[in-house]
């Protein structure tokens, strides 16, 4: 219905006239063949020389006895001859040379492969085979050995596992064993030549391959090409995009009402707040739900398994965006909101999801797991509660604070970010269960916090390592240190919060349910995440008391610093904590030794 | 003209305190901080095989089989580390200790096909990469082989450099950081005349003693003025990088005169469809059918933009003069068309 009123009478004429033009237009392009970098490289050619069939190169004939002058005067980039490539020595002439080059070798290829033999054409193959990794073969003891694989090359005649088998079998391979060296030559040779038809379409869009080459499966130097992930990245985009384009609407109906002020009719109705924001989440909800359904059909995945790893994320988006709703009035803040949003969630998904296989921080994301979904990789229950569960817990926030502040003098006011934020924390405590309160937000916030650290970490993955260190020791300290305080700093702003032993009792509560929190998400994390040196740093600890007393600590600097100065204080408060913390954190990871 | 000029400057002050261009440029620091690390992680996708072009990194390979096979001196000026066993079980001992990043099984040569054996850890990206770090050598030999036998493949001793990382930065990445500040300025002409007309300022303004063209001139003067501003910004931090980019006048002025087009169409869109949430849906729709109509320009900008930041010879101001001459000639319909748009 919404979708109808807004889309109706000249704007359906403009997108259908505009849609039409980028399909035609597409289509166009498509037929030419999508070369961004056409004419890149001036390609001089003598009369004798391959021909270069590709738009990247602009082709001139060049006599021989120019040709040296004008390679010289930058005229072309190489020079190409039937038997060589004459080339300058800086950049731009090196690149095309290499471009060239690899164009060049396809050809040959092909030529080769037309004019000999095959098994003199490709002369080498080289047989893959896997083994269980150091690391990794803690409790199964892998049954294959390097002998076997060793000897079931030539493995005929002896049985394989016999240390020495490998000398006397390729002593002998050309004596009695030959019958079984013929047919694993005729089965590499139908390999070649599946490789051989691969390489006819090369340049076109390359193919999605779920490994880069299976356990015995025999590949020629020459003609192996490495995987593509960008495929699978791709097709979770293809997921993420429409909720995101789904959630935008709901953000702007949302906003719409609020400047229509029909939302005030709504709150003087018996229906509660959370049925209020469930009720207009619902139909988006509905549609993002169809479209993951849709997709998963159209690419063929598991669709229950789909929907388990979707609909979290589905939900953590859908809790970002109510959180835009609740705290903006104007659509220029929107677009602003909007904007910080998708770059912040687009971030935390798809920048892990880019490790897979690489880091295992990547079980950040949940994108990672349909990678892996894709690649028909098994997923553990441990990996997918690391990356849903969080995601789950930030939609349980949002939906609390959310029905919390949902009134007029809350939705209807015009104030900075910073207040809007204490405002909400503000409005959803429990005036007269404070300690409950902070104990409960310390365990709704853990998720929060472990998100943008681990976002942190991610980031910091780009710096060198020492200063990486640094920086994720003190970044995610402090973001810490605000998550454990902020619940007493909103106490004592508003006034809750008189006596100075009732600021100790919260301060301490909230540091320990912060603390026990934390090291359940540990335990559970620690499941996955191995061996990384910064997850070491953040979450490191031995004994349970002294890390516990320090964040009480730290927490208790934060608090009665901003009891005794004020709310001005805060961030000063927030520093001398946050030190605290974070030497104490370098003594940990043995800084100091 | 003084008047014009205090106009431009009032939205330009209005800009500022706009928290999205803010943030945007924000963001773009802090991609451009980290370029060089990010081209690298994006090559991986863009071309899989740059993996082993690029990385220096040398492993630890066990060989077993033939110890004076060409392929050895192949790995070992790769500046790959060969130990030889003689015993399979030794090796696997030591790769299970994870001592040896690969284990190879060279036959002896013969004459027809040599059937290489290859061991690599049971680790995706791990082995992806081992296998890159190979391929070279590998290659060698086989081109050896080849030779061995009469087969000559061409061209094989050319060296040249890698050129995928090259041309991904200048075909792809240059030229969208180069006209993503146009389209963030149309996007930003929309966001302003649509609050106009909300808030019916707009009214106000025509009912001013100013032509309605003056007001509408300063907003795109002003975006095209923040755009120019983004553009030097990605020029001097990819700089910063080590990525040099030549022409960069040229550049900057091509990317001025799309971006002023694209402010111009975004602010007939808005005014057409005067609410923002269609006119910015409509808007987006039409850059992406003209920028991929652009594509049948010869040099289309993408290219364009390519080649001068490349230093190709063969383009120059003159290529410019399409663009610049739609630019002006939109100028000169657009306060017509304004005004007939907001008398209506």
């Amino acid at each position: 219905m919404r979708l109808r009123a807004r889309f109706g009478g000249k704007m359906v004429a403009a997108v259908v006239i505009l849609l039409a033009a980028a399909a035609i237009v597409s289509f166009l392009v498509y037929q030419q063949g999508m070369v961004l970098a056409k004419d890149f490289y001036m390609i001089g050619v003598s009369s004798n020389a391959p021909r270069l069939d590709d738009q990247r190169f602009r082709v001139i004939q060049v006599d021989q006895s120019v040709a040296g002058n004008a390679l010289r005067a930058r005229k072309i980039d190489v020079y190409l001859t039937g038997q060589t490539i004459f080339y300058r020595d800086d950049d731009r002439s090196q690149y095309a040379t290499g471009a060239v080059k690899t164009y060049l070798k396809t050809g040959e290829l092909q030529r080769v492969a037309g004019e000999y033999p095959l098994n003199q054409a490709f002369p080498l193959r080289v047989e893959v085979n896997y083994l269980k990794a150091p690391a990794k073969a803690i409790g199964t003891a892998s049954v294959v050995t390097v002998a076997d694989i060793m000897g079931s090359a030539h493995g005929a005649g002896t049985s394989g596992g016999q240390p020495g088998a490998l000398q006397s079998d390729s002593t002998d391979s050309q004596g009695q064993s030959l019958p079984a060296g013929q047919t694993i030559t005729d089965e590499s040779d139908a390999s070649v030549r599946d490789q051989l038809a691969g390489l006819s379409s090369l340049r076109s869009m390359p193919e999605f391959k779920a490994e880069f080459a299976s356990n015995k499966e025999v590949i020629v130097p020459s003609l192996m090409s490495p995987p593509i992930p960008l495929a699978q990245v791709l097709l979770a985009f293809a997921y993420i995009l429409p909720i995101f384009f789904i959630s935008i609407f709901f953000t702007s109906g949302f906003i719409e009402e609020k400047l229509g002020r029909k939302i005030n009719i709504l709150l003087s109705t018996p229906v509660t707040p959370m049925q209020i924001i469930i009720g207009k989440m619902l139909p988006y909800l509905g549609y993002s739900l169809l479209i993951v359904i849709g997709i998963t059909l159209v690419l063929r995945g598991n669709l229950l398994m789909a929907l388990a790893m979707f609909v979290p994320v589905i939900l953590f988006i859908f809790a970002i965006y109510l959180g835009v709703a609740l705290q903006y009035r104007t659509f220029k803040d929107q677009t602003f909101f909007s904007l910080l949003a998708v770059t912040c969630i687009t971030g935390y998904l798809v920048f892990p999801a880019m490790f897979v296989g690489i880091n295992d921080l990547s079980y950040v994301s949940p994108l990672t797991l349909a990678v892996q979904m894709y690649r028909g990789i098994d997923i553990t229950p441990f990996q997918y509660m690391l990356s849903t569960v969080p995601m789950l817990l930030v939609f349980v926030l949002a939906l609390t604070v959310g029905s919390r502040v949902f009134h007029e003098e809350y939705l209807l006011s015009f104030k900075p970010i910073q207040i809007k934020v204490r405002d909400a924390i503000y409005f959803a405590m429990d005036k007269h269960h404070l300690a409950v309160s902070a104990a409960i937000f310390s365990l709704l916030f853990i998720p929060v916090v472990f998100m943008i650290e681990l976002g942190i970490i991610t980031m910091a993955f780009n710096l060198p390592k020492v200063l990486a260190l640094a920086v994720v020791i003190f970044l995610c300290v402090i973001i810490e240190e605000i998550f454990k305080s902020l619940t007493v700093a909103v106490g004592i702003e508003h006034g809750l919060i008189k006596k100075w032993h009732q600021v100790v009792l919260l301060a301490v509560v909230s540091a320990a349910f912060f603390f026990i929190g934390e090291k359940l998400l540990l335990f559970m994390s620690l499941k996955v995440i191995s061996e990384s040196i910064f997850t070491a740093a953040v979450f490191a600890s031995n004994a349970l008391w002294l890390p516990l007393a320090v964040h009480s600590a730290c927490t208790l600097v934060v608090c009665l610093t901003t009891y005794r100065l004020g709310m001005k204080s805060y961030p000063l408060a927030l520093l001398g904590g946050s030190l605290l913390h974070g030497i104490y954190n370098m003594y940990l990871i043995g800084a100091f030794r | 003209m003084k008047g014009f000029l205090s106009m431009v400057w009032r939205e330009l002050k209005l800009l500022r305190k706009e928290k999205t261009i803010m943030f945007a440029i924000l963001i773009q620091m802090f991609i451009a901080s980290f370029s060089s690390i990010i081209l690298l992680g994006i090559m991986v996708y863009y071309d899989p095989g740059s993996i082993g072009q690029n990385a220096t990194a040398s492993i630890n390979v066990g060989v077993l089989g033939d110890k004076n096979s060409q392929f050895i001196t192949y790995l070992q000026e790769r500046r790959h580390h060969v130990y030889n066993f003689d015993d399979a079980d030794k090796a696997e001992a030591a790769f299970k200790a994870g001592k040896l990043d690969a284990i190879v099984y060279i036959p002896p040569e013969e004459k027809g096909a040599v059937n290489m054996k290859l061991v690599l850890p049971d680790m995706d990206a791990q082995a992806t990469l081992v296998l890159m770090l190979l391929k070279e050598p590998m290659e060698r030999y086989e081109n050896y082989l080849r030779d061995k036998q009469g087969v000559i493949v061409r061209y094989q001793d050319i060296k040249g450099k890698p050129f995928s990382t090259y041309e991904f930065l200048y075909t792809i990445i240059i030229p969208i950081l180069m006209f993503f500040p146009a389209f963030i300025a149309g996007s930003m002409v929309i966001d302003s005349i649509s609050e106009e007309i909300e808030n019916k300022t707009l009214d106000t303004l025509l009912s001013a003693p100013v032509s309605i063209n003056w007001v509408t001139g300063a907003k795109i003067i002003a975006s095209v003025v923040v755009g120019a501003l983004q553009c030097v910004l990605w020029v001097v931090l990819l700089g910063f990088n080590g990525f040099t980019i030549q022409n960069v006048g040229m550049i900057l002025l091509l990317s001025m005169t799309v971006t002023g087009i694209v402010a111009m169409i975004a602010l007939m869109v808005s005014l057409v469809f005067r609410d923002r949430e269609r006119s910015q849906f409509i808007y987006s729709l039409v850059i992406l059918v003209m920028f991929t109509m652009a594509y049948f320009v010869s040099p289309s900008p993408f290219a364009l933009v390519a080649r001068l930041a490349t230093g190709d010879p063969f383009v120059g101001a003159l290529n410019l003069i399409v663009y610049l001459a739609a630019l002006v000639a939109l100028a000169a319909v657009t306060p017509v068309i304004t005004r007939k748009l907001t008398t209506s």
